[in-house]
């Protein structure tokens, strides 16, 4: 049994709790065993970055410190943001001992920094870690007729020179999960575009705007559903869905599943342990074409759009 | 470096540079910033302009604009700069000098998502972690906007989107403490 530390993040005990709870039946499966940090706190997330330098990176270096008294030597992260937040600081502090010896000053109390442990993404976890190989042959019931448009959102990727991890362009490791999970990920160019993020709640306007433009792009890819990694791209894309589908006067009705829910339905859970119910768009429809033969495809030219003028220099 | 006519201090482009880690001096002015950008059509000036100001030593305008403030930190722009200028440290940096020289842009917009930032900090300092509905809560109480969102509250909680409880951690005193810390040092320097 392998074992790794585990920063669930704020939203796991709310917005993200089907990402949580899902998670955790998947690592079940796959024989890995979370031991969470004793105590961690909030990351900071999206705000101490914003307002300040130094509780930008203490906030994540207390969870840093906390984390590197356990045995593991991997810290996994549900939350795309904390992660960001997590591996920022990480990097950071490993390359400026100076910057990290004055941090260090805040979380004294709990110890000295030493860089020990290694932060990785959930999705970097499953892609690396465990192998696509070990997730193929965890399946017992195909998702194949399920078409998925798997949306990465900007932090699990970006920066490359922090994450290290894919491509900050047209990543595939997600991709690459739902295929072997049976589903067909579409060819999606919106994959990496901005969701509006933290503006969810304080400018919502912008939001509409963003995550709108990611729910068209993916039903014109031709997917019943989005898969997401990130609770803030998911709240964004379902919660904010209606409002989206009110301001454009289009319906999209296009669930968004995180990416876990999905192996865990594909590894044999029953619908009802996955949360579902939890979804402000209904799932039913998109699962339903679980297990319908997919019409071998047309060699269709892909229309050359011209990309819409969304930013233009002013 | 140009630092003429600033008789020995800083000009705003070293500021920025040291604060930042990047050499905004880099950028050529290509915009392909610009054409990334998510958030460039809400900006007063977009980041290519940005950088033009800092070197200029715009450090006024610079400060009162509102593009630091709407810059989300998704790094699409530093990730196809051709002179790999790390525009979202930039955005950062002119934003923590703004903040720190006590700079306020009124405008309805700014004001929000600064207020937003506030409570959210505010919330991790009382509690060590952060509760999403006291969150929108307080934001609409201080807005005073209290009907926002509300056609979304049934459902959520319906759903258990959003928890009720608030409950400090064990540690709130070393978060507290942690924030005293952080503050001094943001001043000293
Ligand atoms: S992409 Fe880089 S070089 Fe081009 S305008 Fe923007 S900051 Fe300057
Ligand atoms: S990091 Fe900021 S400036 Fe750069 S593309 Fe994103 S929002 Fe725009």
């Amino acid at each position: 049994m392998k074992k790794l530390t585990y920063f669930p993040g704020c939203s796991a005990h709310g917005t993200s709790e089907e990402f949580d709870s899902t998670l955790k039946l998947v690592l079940k499966t796959l024989d890995v065993e979370l031991e969470d940090i004793p105590d961690w706190n909030c990351c900071g997330a999206t705000s101490a970055h914003v307002m300040t330098e130094n509780l930008a990176y203490a906030l994540p270096m207390r969870n840093l410190v906390l984390a590197e008294k356990l045995e593991n030597t991997t810290m996994g992260i549900a939350c795309a943001s904390c992660y960001q937040r997590m591996k920022v600081t990480k990097v950071h502090m490993d390359e400026n001992p100076e910057l990290a010896k004055r941090i260090n000053t805040t979380v004294v109390e709990e110890g000295t920094y030493k860089g020990t442990v290694d932060v990785k993404s959930m999705l970097q976890y499953f892609y690396e870690d465990i192998g696509v190989e070990t997730i193929r042959e965890k399946v017992t019931k195909s998702l194949a007729g399920l078409k998925v448009a798997c949306y990465y959102g900007c932090l699990l990727t970006r920066p490359k020179d922090i994450t290290k991890f894919d491509s900050p362009e047209y990543p595939v490791s997600m991709d690459q999960i739902c295929e072997a999970l049976g589903a067909t990920a579409t060819e999606f160019d919106y994959k990496t575009e901005c969701c509006g993020a933290s503006f969810s709640i304080s400018n919502t306007e912008v939001v509409i705007n963003l995550s709108g433009q990611v729910l068209a792009m993916a039903k014109e890819s031709g997917a019943h559903a989005i898969v997401v990694a990130c609770p803030l791209c998911q709240s964004n894309l379902d919660m904010r869905q209606p409002d989206i589908e009110k301001h454009q006067g289009v319906k999209y009705d296009i669930p968004v599943f995180y990416i876990t829910q999905l192996m865990a339905l594909a590894f044999g859970y029953p619908a009802g342990e996955l949360k579902f119910p939890k979804h402000i768009v209904p799932v039913e429809g998109a699962l339903a074409n679980i297990g319908k033969i997919l019409p071998v495809p047309e060699k269709v030219k892909k229309p050359i759009k011209a990309v819409e003028a969304e930013s233009e220099d002013k | 470096m140009i630092t003429l006519g600033t008789q020995g201090k800083n000009t705003f482009l070293d500021d920025v540079n040291i604060k930042s880690g990047a050499n905004v001096l880099e950028c050529y002015q290509c915009g392909k910033c610009v054409g990334t950008c998510p958030v460039s059509q809400y900006m007063d000036f977009p980041p290519r302009e940005i950088m033009q100001m800092i070197k200029l030593g715009l450090r006024n305008e610079c400060y009162m604009a509102n593009s630091h403030w709407f810059c989300l930190t998704c790094s699409a722009c530093s990730g196809r700069c051709p002179r790999e200028i790390d525009i979202p440290a930039v955005m950062e940096a002119v934003r923590h000098l703004a903040i720190n020289e006590n700079y306020v842009n009124d405008s309805k917009k700014v004001k929000e998502i600064r207020k937003f930032h506030d409570i959210f900090l505010d919330m991790i300092k009382r509690y060590g972690r952060n509760y999403e509905l006291r969150m929108m809560a307080e934001f609409n109480i201080r807005t005073r906007n209290l009907f926002k969102d509300m056609h979304l509250a049934p459902k959520a909680l319906l759903k258990g989107k959003i928890p009720l409880g608030v409950k400090p951690l064990k540690s709130a005193k070393a978060i507290k403490r942690m924030f005293a810390i952080a503050e001094k040092l943001e001043k000293n320097k």
